[in-house]
């Protein structure tokens, strides 16, 4: 117990003084998380929108498909990026491996499922009666599609927000691809896996209680947006 | 003709929404629509403004066929505005909910400034414009909805089912609102309601559909007093509905013989409202051709009359007459009374 | 869809404005070298586009600090960006087959051989070796003490209650542990693996199978250093330190489809230089009060 007491007090010191080493890694976290989210953010919401706005064969099954998508295992698309990525795949010569981009395009694949999914519920909440409303006032479909858009903002942020969570705490995609190469793909949670092995228990929890905080955030900020967006 | 929809077919999830239906609505005039829930009242007015593409048929606006899409298609379909039965208002205060539509049409903000403005004050929402949309009543919604789309000044307004669910003091106000609006602004009106005395109160034309058809159209006072057949007489209120065998301008019902105005030949149904049957303890002299003698069997109080129900010779007729005139006959169940009315009253179909 | 999508970029810039920032990099040259090492401005940098040289490696000779202690230096003298993957034998040895690495370094002399005769490795280089301990509670339940390896694997067998903490991950040290079992008499796959409960396949590093080894108050193999960097969070004592069967080589190879076979090469060549070999058999002699490897370039073990 005293043991775990003084590694949670040198912990509070390292984040307190802003330890370099933990706070080096803190910062590539958020860097490579918030990009993938921004990337994926990029690709996902107007495909989301797409197959909102469009009626489509099978558009139920894609739908329902992509929902179950949601919590696809980390390693699996780790497995995945992998062997895409390695020299011997179809990307490999693009040498994305062990590097930070391999982390992302593994994140943007992660976290694909719940941009398209909560995109494409977002627009369902705003009801069919918001779309109607917007054309019977005039509005083509550019102008009805922006609209709903617009009124369901603080609901597609949240969405945004959870695929930043994802991004930030999932560690399978990381450590598959990334390789945990110190001070290059090194992430909160695959330093925090590599500390817990070699009994580095104050800097492993450091680095837990940022993520923690990290997830903390988002999920605040989630809740937020929540209630403000149904206000 | 402002707007003319021909042979509408309409088809979802295989059930038959529109079944060939034409309706002209003449511009100028206060449409209603009128049949009960889930006839495609509303799907027919999603229709006529363009929201959904029918399967089949053809509408024409002013006189032009409508074009399937594009530019032409959008500003045809800005001179329709819509209100649906349960408005959804946009985030944010009322004035910039009502702004909208004007905005998306490139108004100009002092322009927009002053319409909003003045249609606040038409539709009785003086003071509203900084409201948040979220925090208004039912009936507050509905003006503003019908601000939201009066404000583009429209050719047509179409309303759906306006007043329901409103108490019926908001729902009196806004239909002499909606009148008043309509006849101010000269706006053409196509307005759906399942309640036929809404129809009445408002309509000048209209049109009761049934099940994906249109059972009959026309002025409001055919409507009303000339139903074409069964239902049309039922869904109008209409009792004392009869199955007769008419020969000429005669009708037999049972062993009794009414006397009408048409001529009429073969099997039927008539109908006698309650309101132009007289009673009577002695047989009165007057012209009108038909009079009866019956028994009364029950009366019952109907609003501010009271239904007498009558037998006469195995064919049960009901009068409606008033509590003085009830008063004045003391009359019981078992009584005998006489029965009189015009034959011009008597509505065949 | 042109506007959805202009929609979408504008509520992106209103996420990203709260955390898309570029950050300000950090000072990080006063940083004192500690076991997790800060590779210059790179930490705050991850996209920066420099040379890098990948060399993937056992854990042992990860997890005892020693990559960490050596990286710094390659990377000074050749100013190139090392990047150390830490792995087993098995994945290491994999990751160049399939050429995502450029250098490995591993313990496991049948497979550096297959792997060079397969044309995947240049050349099999020894530059170090230490020798494996069984270690294991100090109540030492199944009475090991003093038995030869062989013996010792026997003993367990026989016992069939203590347990024995395997790595069971294809590593060096694995492939070490199954031809043990192999001199001993036993099918690794029909005898051991279905031996019973007593058996545990960890199936991760040799850093954590020593923490899980102790947990359960179990026996395993492992490679000395790694057993002397962890020795302060352990109450396992070594209990099996004598026999041949016990010595452990760390050779490095150059794979054959490197991306940059002049550093790789650089790092062979590094690894066995003089004044690398001294610093290796110096390494962790006075945190340690022993020596963890002992340098031998040129050797043919």
């Amino acid at each position: 117990m005293s043991h775990l007491l003084e590694a949670f007090s040198i912990a509070l010191r390292m984040i307190i003084t802003g330890d370099p080493v933990v706070f080096s890694i803190a910062l590539r976290t958020l860097l490579i998380a918030s990009t993938s989210t921004l990337a994926a953010a990029l690709l996902f919401i107007p495909l989301g929108c797409l197959i909102h706005f469009n009626r489509f064969r099978g558009k139920r099954f894609v739908v329902g498909f992509i929902q179950t998508m949601y919590s696809v295992p980390t390693v699996f698309v780790g497995m995945l990026v992998f062997l895409m990525v390695s020299r011997t795949g179809p990307l490999g010569s693009m040498g994305l491996l062990f590097s930070p981009w391999a982390i992302i395009l593994g994140e943007i694949v992660l976290i694909a499922p719940i941009m398209i999914g909560l995109t494409i519920s977002a627009l369902q909440g705003m009801g069919k009666g918001l779309e109607d409303t917007a054309t019977a006032l005039g509005a083509g479909r550019g102008t009805m599609i922006l609209k709903v858009l617009t009124e369901a903002k603080y609901t597609m942020l949240t969405s945004v927000l959870m695929g930043f969570g994802r991004a930030v705490s999932e560690v399978g995609v990381a450590i598959m691809v990334g390789g945990n190469i110190a001070g290059y793909t090194r992430t909160l949670t695959t330093a925090i896996a590599l500390g817990v092995g070699k009994g580095e228990t104050a800097s492993s929890i450091a680095l837990g209680l940022i993520l923690l905080s990290l997830a903390m955030v988002v999920s605040i900020l989630v809740n937020l947006l929540q209630h403000g967006g149904r206000k | 003709m402002i707007l003319q929809m021909k042979n509408i077919r309409l088809t979802r999830e295989k059930n038959k929404i529109l079944n060939n239906v034409s309706v002209d609505v003449p511009k100028g005039s206060f449409f209603v629509l009128m049949g009960p829930t889930g006839c495609g009242k509303t799907t027919l007015l999603r229709v006529a403004g363009m929201l959904d593409k029918p399967d089949f048929g053809e509408i024409l606006f002013k006189g032009t066929s409508l074009p399937g899409k594009g530019k032409k298609l959008l500003q045809t379909r800005r001179k329709i505005a819509t209100m649906f039965q349960s408005p959804v208002m946009f985030s944010g205060t009322i004035l910039s909910n009502i702004a909208w539509g004007l905005k998306i049409r490139g108004v100009s903000q002092v322009e927009i400034s002053r319409r909003v403005e003045e249609i606040l004050t038409f539709v009785g929402l003086d003071g509203f414009a900084k409201r948040d949309a979220s925090t208004l009543s039912g009936g507050e919604r509905r003006r503003t909805a019908l601000a939201r789309a009066l404000v583009l000044e429209p050719e047509l307004l179409i309303l759906d089912e306006p007043t329901t669910s409103l108490d019926p003091e908001f729902k009196r106000d806004l239909l002499v609102r909606l009148k008043e609006i309509h006849s101010i602004t000269g706006t053409t009106f196509l307005m759906a309601t399942h309640d036929f005395t809404d129809a009445l109160a408002i309509g000048s034309i209209g049109a009761v559909m049934r099940e994906g058809f249109i059972e009959q159209s026309g002025s409001m006072d055919d409507i009303m007093f000339k139903p074409e057949n069964h239902f049309m007489a039922s869904f109008t209120g209409l009792r004392n509905i009869l199955h007769a065998e008419f020969i000429g301008s005669e009708a037999k019902v049972k062993h009794l013989t009414v006397a009408h105005a048409g001529l009429k030949h073969g099997s039927g149904f008539l109908a006698i409202p309650p309101e132009v049957i007289v009673l009577s303890l002695s047989e009165k002299a007057t012209s009108e051709r038909n009079r009866f003698s019956g028994v009364v069997q029950s009366i019952e109080r109907n609003g501010t009359t009271w239904d007498v129900t009558v037998d006469v010779a195995n064919v049960s007729l009901i009068a409606a007459i008033t509590t003085g005139a009830l008063n004045e006959l003391a009359i019981s169940p078992g009584s005998s009374v006489h029965l009189s009315f015009k034959a011009s009253a008597v509505h065949l179909f | 869809m042109k506007k959805s999508l202009a929609v979408s970029l504008f509520l992106l810039a209103f996420v990203l404005a709260g955390c898309g920032e570029e950050p300000q990099p950090v000072e990080t040259a006063e940083v004192e070298a500690s076991a997790e090492e800060v590779s210059g401005s790179v930490a705050v940098e991850p996209m920066a586009r420099v040379e890098r040289l990948r060399v993937a490696t056992t854990t042992s000779l990860y997890d005892t600090g020693l990559w960490g202690y050596l990286e710094p230096m390659f990377e000074e003298q050749y100013d190139v960006e090392l990047d150390v993957l830490y792995a087993g034998t098995g994945k290491a040895i994999d990751w160049g087959r399939r050429g995502d690495v450029d250098v490995i370094t591993v313990h496991s002399r049948t497979r550096e051989e297959l792997f060079v005769s397969e044309g995947y490795g240049v050349e099999r280089v020894p530059f170090a070796f230490n020798y494996f301990l069984i270690v294991g509670p100090a109540a030492d339940p199944a009475g090991l003490a003093d038995l030869s390896p062989q013996d010792a694997f026997t003993a367990l067998m026989d016992n069939g209650e203590a347990i024995f903490v395997s790595r069971g991950d294809d590593s060096g040290t694995h492939g070490k542990e199954k031809s043990i079992w192999a001199s001993a008499g036993f099918d690794y796959d029909t005898d051991v693996r279905t031996a019973g409960a007593w058996y545990v396949e960890g199936g991760s590093g040799m850093g954590p199978t020593l923490v899980m080894a102790n947990e359960m108050q179990g026996y395993t193999l492992t490679d000395i250093g790694t057993y002397l960097a962890y020795q302060g969070d352990l109450e396992l004592v070594p209990v099996v330190d004598q026999g041949d069967a016990l010595l452990n080589v760390y050779s490095v190879l150059q794979v054959e489809t490197s991306r940059n076979p002049e550093l790789s090469r650089a790092l062979v060549e590094f690894l066995i230089s003089a004044e690398v070999q001294q610093l290796i058999g110096d390494y962790g002699v006075e945190v340690y009060g022993m020596q963890l490897f002992t340098p031998c370039a040129g050797e043919d073990i």
